[in-house]
């Protein structure tokens, strides 16, 4: 009888082990099946951001040990545009630190390497390739991105990360926008400007072409225009520099009817000193509207701020994924970042680089240059991107939103 | 005509601004034949300082006394620190050093504070206004004028007035003649130190006033300001210093609206153009400054 029961009881450990060993089995196999399955149309599966900005760093997964992905970061920590790139290169790495804790990108880390651009762009850029970067995210502004584009000679995929500079975009020289241009942000400032009835503007300009300063102000007086507004009043001013807009004031003083449309591409509070000179003259019925440089210089912060209206690139909602990522930064290193509307696309500069990497199942910088032109419909935290068919200009719906108690509300979308 | 009008009120209220600046970049090129390009470092400090008390929630009646004081000290340490170091150097190597400076303190509040634009709010009075005739004047410009004008009363009482004001003179007609006739140097250099912050401390208030923010580099175009001015009414003369700030806020406020549309871009540019012109008419500035060469 002992025998017996010694039996069916070595019979049932068998069974359970082989049980075990048949769970574990399909396990693996299910990993196998996936990871052959990423490699193949890793494009369809996509990465799964949710899960990764779900990591949680005190509980990770077992450390990925492949090949790291390496993502090189040239940025801009000047008092230019370091209120994005400081930021932008803090948050990329955090973000690199949770798709790690999640167990990697097909078990292999992601590794981000920052180099300051200081006065050597080029230089940068340089140290980054040799460091084996298989692609870059890149500064704004053409004064150091075009350094880099010479340094890589299109060979290595550029995202710059937080610009709107048409002239970067260059997809045969591998080299992309993340969001929307001065040309699509300032055409829908102003058909937003002609859908709600407004026919007299006040454009302020650094000059006729300037990048970004001139180039927005030029697209809105050119779509306002075509639309059949007319821009009453063309003011001149120093970006960045100016608060006391005087003169501009007694100008505008005499020939207003205090029911235009300002437009600029202001500083928050530039535009913020400019409406308390003008409504100090009586011209309280005047409308403003801004380009990014409004949500990247804190227009919500600022006092007299209530119904100045602006084109972020991203519209932030309590609770959505960039809300999440920014307030898991926050919980997990104990800083709150600055220019909080521009940080998902540092990220998904980050996650197109590794998207294209999937699709093509290469890691050669050329080949993910390839892969990165054929994206199409990609659900990033800054909305859906797709390159293919363009120039390396996502089209992207423009937000524009309204400050209301010091808070952006989504008015439109152009 | 009122316009114009209109736009010379405007200026010379810029210009007042201005000419605080200039004042306490005289007094210490008059002292110390250093053109302090450090000098908007006190705003930029201030700023930072008015910033923090906002956030803790103080209103600008104290927030503008704290920015006087804020100014002062930091012209006092950046003397202890760098100045006092390269005391009795050649002219270059003083101005190299308040360039040093200057970079230094941008530098770091942008790698230990922050990059961004640290906005605070500005006085509800700011942009208000008031009529004279046909003509709308600022309350901002009208104070900025008057406190302008105080302050310059203030500092030439303790110049002419005072013992340290007469060391001071003494020191920037002939700074070794003066040692020897017993003015301590080192007082002297620290009172105008002070009295220089002080006097970008008055500026500061308002330029924060109407800024509304603070950054790094936020002292950059007031000590250009500053300097131009200076140079504009003759180095290391008062008198000169707030002539030549009068004289750059009414050239930059009239140019912006006398310009044509097509070319008022080019407003800086061009001031820059008549203050090269100026100097090669005048190089020595507005006002003639005698000053005993050290050897």
């Amino acid at each position: 009888m002992k025998k017996w029961l010694a039996l069916v009881f070595a019979f049932a450990l068998l069974t359970a082990a082989c049980g075990g060993s048949s769970s574990d089995a399909a396990d693996d196999s299910a990993g196998a099946d996936d990871s052959a399955g990423t490699d193949d149309s890793a494009g369809a599966a996509g990465l799964d951001i949710d899960a990764i900005l779900a990591a949680d760093l005190e509980n990770c997964a077992e450390a990925p040990s492949g090949d790291p992905i390496k993502v090189g970061m040239a940025m801009d920590f000047s008092d230019v545009v370091g209120f994005v790139d400081i930021p932008g290169s803090k948050l990329v790495p955090y973000v690199a630190e949770l798709i790690n804790c999640s167990g990697g990108i097909n078990g292999a880390p992601v590794e981000v390497q920052v180099q300051d651009v200081g006065n050597d762009a080029g230089l940068a850029a340089l140290e980054l390739l040799d460091w084996g970067a298989n692609f870059l995210i890149g500064p704004p502004f053409a004064d150091f991105a075009l350094p880099i584009l010479q340094t890589t000679e299109g060979q290595v995929p550029l995202f710059v990360a937080a610009s709107t500079e048409p002239t970067l975009a260059d997809a045969a020289n591998n080299s992309y926008l993340v969001t929307f241009d001065d040309n699509q942000m300032s055409a829908a400032a102003a058909n937003w400007a002609l859908d709600n009835g407004f026919t007299r503007a006040i454009v302020f300009t650094e000059g006729e072409g300037v990048p970004y300063t001139g180039v927005n102000p030029d697209v809105f007086a050119a779509t306002f225009t075509d639309g059949g507004g007319e821009v009453v009043s063309t003011q001149t001013y120093v970006w960045g520099a100016d608060t006391d807009f005087s003169s501009q004031v007694n100008e505008i003083a005499g020939i207003s009817e205090n029911n235009e449309i300002v437009f600029s591409a202001a500083l928050a509070f530039q535009v913020t000193a400019l409406r308390g000179q003008l409504e100090g003259q009586g011209l309280d019925g005047l409308t403003y509207i801004g380009v990014d440089a409004l949500s990247a210089t804190g227009i919500v912060s600022q006092d007299n701020n209530e119904g100045i209206l602006h084109t972020p690139h991203i519209a932030i909602e309590p609770g959505d994924r960039n809300d999440v990522l920014l307030a898991g930064f926050e919980a997990a290193k104990g800083e709150t970042l600055d220019s909080r509307g521009f940080m998902g696309l540092y990220v998904d500069s980050m996650f197109l680089g590794i998207q294209a990497m999937l699709d093509c199942g290469c890691s050669e910088p050329a080949d993910i240059g390839e892969a990165v032109r054929a994206i199409s419909g990609f659900e990033g935290l800054s909305g859906t991107i797709t390159y293919a068919g363009t120039n390396g200009i996502p089209p992207k719906s423009v937000p524009i939103v309204r400050v209301e108690n010091n808070t952006d509300v989504l008015v439109a979308t152009e | 005509m009122i316009e114009l009008l209109q736009n010379l009120i405007d200026g010379l209220g810029r210009g007042s601004i201005y000419a605080l600046l200039a004042l306490g970049v005289a007094v210490i090129f008059g002292v110390m034949h250093l053109l302090n390009f450090a000098h908007g470092e006190l705003i930029t400090v201030s700023g930072y300082a008015g910033y923090a008390a906002f956030q803790a929630g103080w209103s600008w009646y104290l927030v503008a006394p704290l920015v006087v004081v804020v100014s002062i000290v930091t012209s006092l340490v950046i003397e202890r620190l760098a100045f006092s170091r390269v005391r009795g150097a050649s002219d270059f190597t003083l101005l190299l050093t308040s360039f040093g400076i200057h970079f230094l303190v941008s530098a770091i509040f942008l790698m230990y504070v922050s990059a961004s634009v640290k906005s605070f709010p500005r006085p509800g009075w700011v942009a208000n206004t008031y009529s004279i005739g046909p003509l709308t004047v600022e309350v901002f410009d009208t104070v900025v004028i008057g406190v302008t004008i105080v302050t310059l009363a203030v500092t030439v009482a303790i110049l002419q007035k005072t013992m340290f004001g007469l060391a001071l003179r003494a020191a920037a007609a002939d700074f070794d003649a003066a040692r020897l006739m017993g003015v301590r140097s080192d007082s002297v250099i620290r009172g105008a130190f002070a009295l220089s912050g002080f006097l970008a401390g008055i500026a500061a208030i308002f330029w924060l006033m109407r800024a509304g923010n603070t950054t790094p580099t936020a002292g950059s175009d007031p000590m250009l300001k500053g300097v131009l001015a200076a140079l504009i009414g003759g180095l290391g003369s008062l008198r000169g210093a707030v002539l030549g700030g009068l004289a750059l806020g009414l050239a930059e406020v009239l140019l912006r609206s006398q310009l044509p549309a097509s070319v008022a871009e080019l407003t800086e540019g061009v001031v820059f153009v008549l203050i090269a012109l100026l100097f090669i008419f005048r190089p020595q500035g507005l006002i003639t400054v005698a000053h005993a060469e050290r050897v």
